[in-house]
């Protein structure tokens, strides 16, 4: 009995998190039949049943988002594909032990840049992720990771940069020149599990100096 | 940098090491374990635990782990080519179990919990055959990291 290899119709099924939101792809044969459906199963690591998600049964895209189901961050997880072509042919794939506490990449922050005549002032907003706590609230980066940081810089000119570091929201670059722009760029760093976020960018101008006028 | 278990306080063992030393070898260690029904490091054995009880327990899981699970799994370490973080992780428990050793003393009231959290750990450890259980307590390493970064201060 020989067994048909079906290894192509399926490959690199994989988490792709990003502040917490997770999302299941694979990849189908490049040349794949428009016919071929996917059918997706998730996992609690430690438990027994494998369950359907609702929605990715027998689809055709090639993404499926399972956020809700693997939002216990005490939890790790594993999801499956399967896929089935037109000829009935099928094959299945399992994705890695997934956490989302340790796979989960950070978006840029919120920022807003206040100018004024000698400084220029940043409030970092919260980012609410999708994950709520016992009571229902959503929980933001900060509530989630306890060694959480923002990273500030302001370049004053091409040899000069500016930098703060801190836990707090609230930030101001002083001793500035008034009516000059600077670029500035925040980013959020969790230290103990090596998370960056790409920065956050925003070109500022100072105001101009009236008080002599 | 340090970590405090309740009264027990450890210096000089970097979080970060460890975990960029376990993602080294997450995937290939991880992969070996096929039995995805069970897990060792359950919420009953790491939930809830006090501040006091938390230094018996570690001290409890990191011996286990340095006796019992690293010892068994150095030759499936030189097998997949993970030597290196291997030994980083081996090591720096190896420094911990010292350090807790010294400042246990001084702690007696909450042993009993502590051990009842590790012998459901150690129960389920004992069921699964001597190979499989080692592979798996070793893949779940992270869970442990993951506990004990809520008692590490920068």
């Amino acid at each position: 009995h020989i067994t048909e290899d079906t290894s192509d119709l399926l490959q690199h099924v994989k988490f792709q998190s990003s502040n917490f939101e997770n999302i299941l792809t694979w990849d189908g044969r490049p040349e794949s039949a428009p016919d071929t459906v996917y059918s997706v199963q998730y996992k609690t690591y430690g438990e027994e049943e494998w369950l359907e998600k609702e929605g990715c049964q027998r689809i055709t895209q090639k993404s499926c988002n399972l956020t809700m189901e693997t939002s216990n961050l005490t939890e790790l997880y594993y999801a499956r594909v399967t896929a089935t072509d037109g000829a009935g042919r099928s094959a299945t794939k399992m994705t890695n032990r997934f956490s989302s506490l340790q796979h989960t990449s950070i978006k840029p922050p919120d920022v807003t840049c206040i100018p004024k005549v000698r400084s220029i002032q940043m409030i970092v907003h919260p980012t609410y992720t999708p994950i709520r706590a016992q009571n229902g609230h959503q929980l933001t980066l900060e509530n989630i990771f306890q060694d959480l940081l923002y990273h500030l810089k302001l370049r004053i000119n091409h040899t000069y940069q500016m930098h703060l570091e801190g836990k707090q929201r609230e930030f101001e670059f002083v001793g500035l020149t008034p009516d000059t722009e600077f670029l500035g760029t925040i980013m959020i760093c969790i230290p103990n599990l090596f998370k960056e976020s790409a920065p956050y960018r925003c070109r500022v101008k100072t105001l101009p100096d009236r008080t002599w006028t | 940098q340090e970590f405090q278990f309740g009264p027990c306080r450890v210096e000089g063992v970097v979080l970060q090491k460890l975990w960029q030393a376990f993602w080294a070898m997450k995937d290939i260690v991880q992969a070996q374990d096929n039995i995805m029904s069970v897990r060792l490091l359950r919420k009953e054995v790491l939930q809830n635990v006090s501040e006091t009880e938390s230094c018996h327990l570690i001290r409890a899981l990191l011996r286990f782990y340095v006796n019992t699970v690293f010892k068994n799994y150095h030759d499936k370490a030189v097998e997949f080519g993970i030597l290196k973080p291997f030994s980083t992780l081996a090591n720096n428990f190896f420094v911990l179990v010292s350090k807790l050793q010294a400042s246990q003393e001084k702690m007696f009231s909450t042993r009993k919990s502590a051990r009842r959290r590790f012998l459901l750990f150690y129960q389920a450890f004992k069921q699964l055959d001597r190979e499989a259980a080692v592979t798996k307590a070793f893949g779940e390493m992270d869970i442990l990291l993951s506990w004990m970064e809520k008692f590490y201060q920068l």
